[in-house]
């Protein structure tokens, strides 16, 4: 998380807000966040609030990796507007179906760094 | 202007690939001398020479080239580095051939040397080797490395489980891929894995990630390889070299997983296919023989499909008729693909060069597709991101 965009939006993200960067040049939403508008080529950006809500697009788990002390199920989350977020699923693998509503929540990982998840819609 | 040379391929060598004790650089010589013996060229006569890192999850040397030129005694008016994921040694094959048409080198020797720190051995000592796996999670963006992702597994596997979702593909179809092609590698001397393997071996193998089962996935491993590019005049005298017909890179303003779209889509496959096959004046019907670039299993199918062989979900069953082997159609991934002859993926594209140019000039052995005329190459980078198409024809042909 070298980058100033990414430090910024999981500084946002410890505070529970979940945003993402709009160009005040021609009002185009990035996601992920930037520092260069790739429509206008502007530099001047606002923060504003991403849905918190979305469609799980796909899933799977992932055994093998950094910061998992167990396999974590990770997933494709489609925001309406916005496209494809990459996130930790916050279900059992066995209760996703393509298509499942779901909502946004912060989760803390074992070395304490705070990330979004996503969970079925109750 | 004047009108664009020819270019032909009229060497090639490999190791064979599995895990290597050799150091990259003597491994690197031993296959730039095979394949220039099996030109019939000398390093004095070899202009260019481009190459890559030796490996991923290595500590690697930078400048490799440049330490082959002097050791091979070449004197080049080309040296390139390239690191460009998968695609490096195809981008390679690319530039050189370029700089060949245009009159600049009449020669370019392209090799790949890999040598991985092996899988069990990090395992054993994670501490003394964090760094490389640091390094491996930085090959991904903010958004994707702070999930711990190290490998581009969990992202195929996303695109696997929609591919079978949208088509209605089973669990089996896409384990017989992996079976066939342990078939193919059966008859390939050099390949990594030449015990049989079964459907039902497969099936019960374990998820690394689901949908994705360990019998899937290819895995990285040591190897060499190396190409050697002639213009008109080398190729002359020789009977054996291979014309490189079309060529074509295409790209996506992506980086692994699409942040839009449907991410079991790879749209520059077909691109760089289309634009090949037209500059080669051939349709895809007339291909003989493709080497395919498919990591997993599942990407198999769905990589016949954007290359234009097959209609959306149509691959599966296509692959399970026979169609894609010996008799079939199109012969696809003789050698054993990714998955059967193994995966240094930095060597890949010029071991796929390598099976294309045997089966063409009739030296495949066992594993001969009878009078091959017109052969295929596809390669990619990072998750189908970028893709080179190659179609290659046998001289006279």
């Amino acid at each position: 998380m070298q980058d100033k965009a990414a430090e910024e939006f999981f500084a946002l993200l410890a505070r529970g807000e979940f945003r993402t960067t709009r160009c005040r040049g021609c009002g185009e939403t990035h996601y992920p966040p930037r520092v260069v508008c790739p429509a206008c080529l502007g530099e001047d950006m606002e923060w504003v609030d991403l849905p918190r809500e979305g469609t799980l697009v796909a899933f799977t788990q992932q055994r093998d990796a950094m910061r998992c002390r167990r396999p974590e199920v990770l997933g494709l989350v489609e925001l309406e507007g916005i496209g494809n977020v990459f996130t930790r699923i916050d279900a059992p693998l066995e209760d996703l179906r393509i298509g499942t509503r779901v909502a946004f929540d912060t989760w803390t990982s074992p070395d304490g760094v705070v990330l979004h998840q996503f969970r079925p819609r109750s | 202007m004047e009108t664009a040379r020819e270019v032909y391929i009229a060497g090639v060598a490999m190791t064979d690939i599995g895990w290597h004790e050799e150091d990259p650089h003597e491994m690197g010589a031993r296959v730039c001398a095979e394949a220039m013996r099996d030109a019939g060229l000398l390093p004095s006569q070899v202009e260019g020479l481009i190459s890559t890192p030796h490996g991923y999850m290595a500590d690697t040397r930078k400048m490799v080239t440049q330490r082959m030129a002097d050791y091979l005694g070449m004197e080049c008016g080309l040296m390139l580095d390239v690191d460009s994921g998968g695609n490096s040694t195809s981008v390679a094959v690319h530039v050189a051939r370029d700089r060949i048409r245009e009159g600049r080198i009449g020669s370019c020797l392209v090799f790949a040397a890999q040598r991985e720190a092996p899988p069990n051995r990090i395992k054993e000592d994670i501490l003394g080797h964090f760094h490389l796996i640091k390094a491996a999670n930085s090959l991904y963006d903010s958004y994707q490395a702070a999930f711990g992702v190290i490998s581009p597994l969990p992202f195929y596997a996303m695109a696997v489980q929609r591919y079978m979702h949208i088509h209605s593909v089973s669990p089996e179809d896409i384990a017989y891929v992996a079976v066939l092609l342990r078939e193919h590698a059966l008859k390939h001397p050099q390949a990594a894995y030449r015990e049989p393997l079964t459907l039902e071996e497969v099936m019960e193998s374990s998820y690394v990630s689901p949908p994705i089962r360990r019998l899937e996935c290819s895995e990285m491993h040591d190897g060499a390889a190396a190409v050697l590019l002639v213009g008109e005049e080398l190729a002359r005298g020789s009977p054996r070299a291979v014309r490189i017909a079309g060529m074509a890179e295409a790209h996506d303003p992506t980086s692994f997983v699409p942040y839009r779209g449907e991410i079991s889509r790879f749209p520059c496959v077909g691109r760089a296919a289309r634009a090949a096959l037209e500059e080669s004046g051939h349709a895809l019907g007339d291909v003989d023989v493709a080497e395919v670039y498919g990591a997993f299993a599942g990407m198999e199918p769905m990589m016949y499909e954007e290359l234009g062989f097959f209609a959306p979900g149509e691959a599966p069953s296509a692959v399970r008729e026979g169609r894609t082997t010996h008799g079939g159609e199109v012969l696809i991934n003789p050698s054993g693909g990714r998955l059967s002859l193994g995966h240094p993926a930095y060597v890949t594209p010029l071991l796929e060069f390598t099976e294309v140019v045997r089966q063409l000039r009739g030296e495949a052995g066992e594993r001969q597709r009878p009078s091959a005329r017109v052969g295929l190459v596809h390669t990619e980078q990072g998750f189908i991101n970028g893709s080179i198409v190659a179609v290659l024809e046998r001289k006279g042909a």
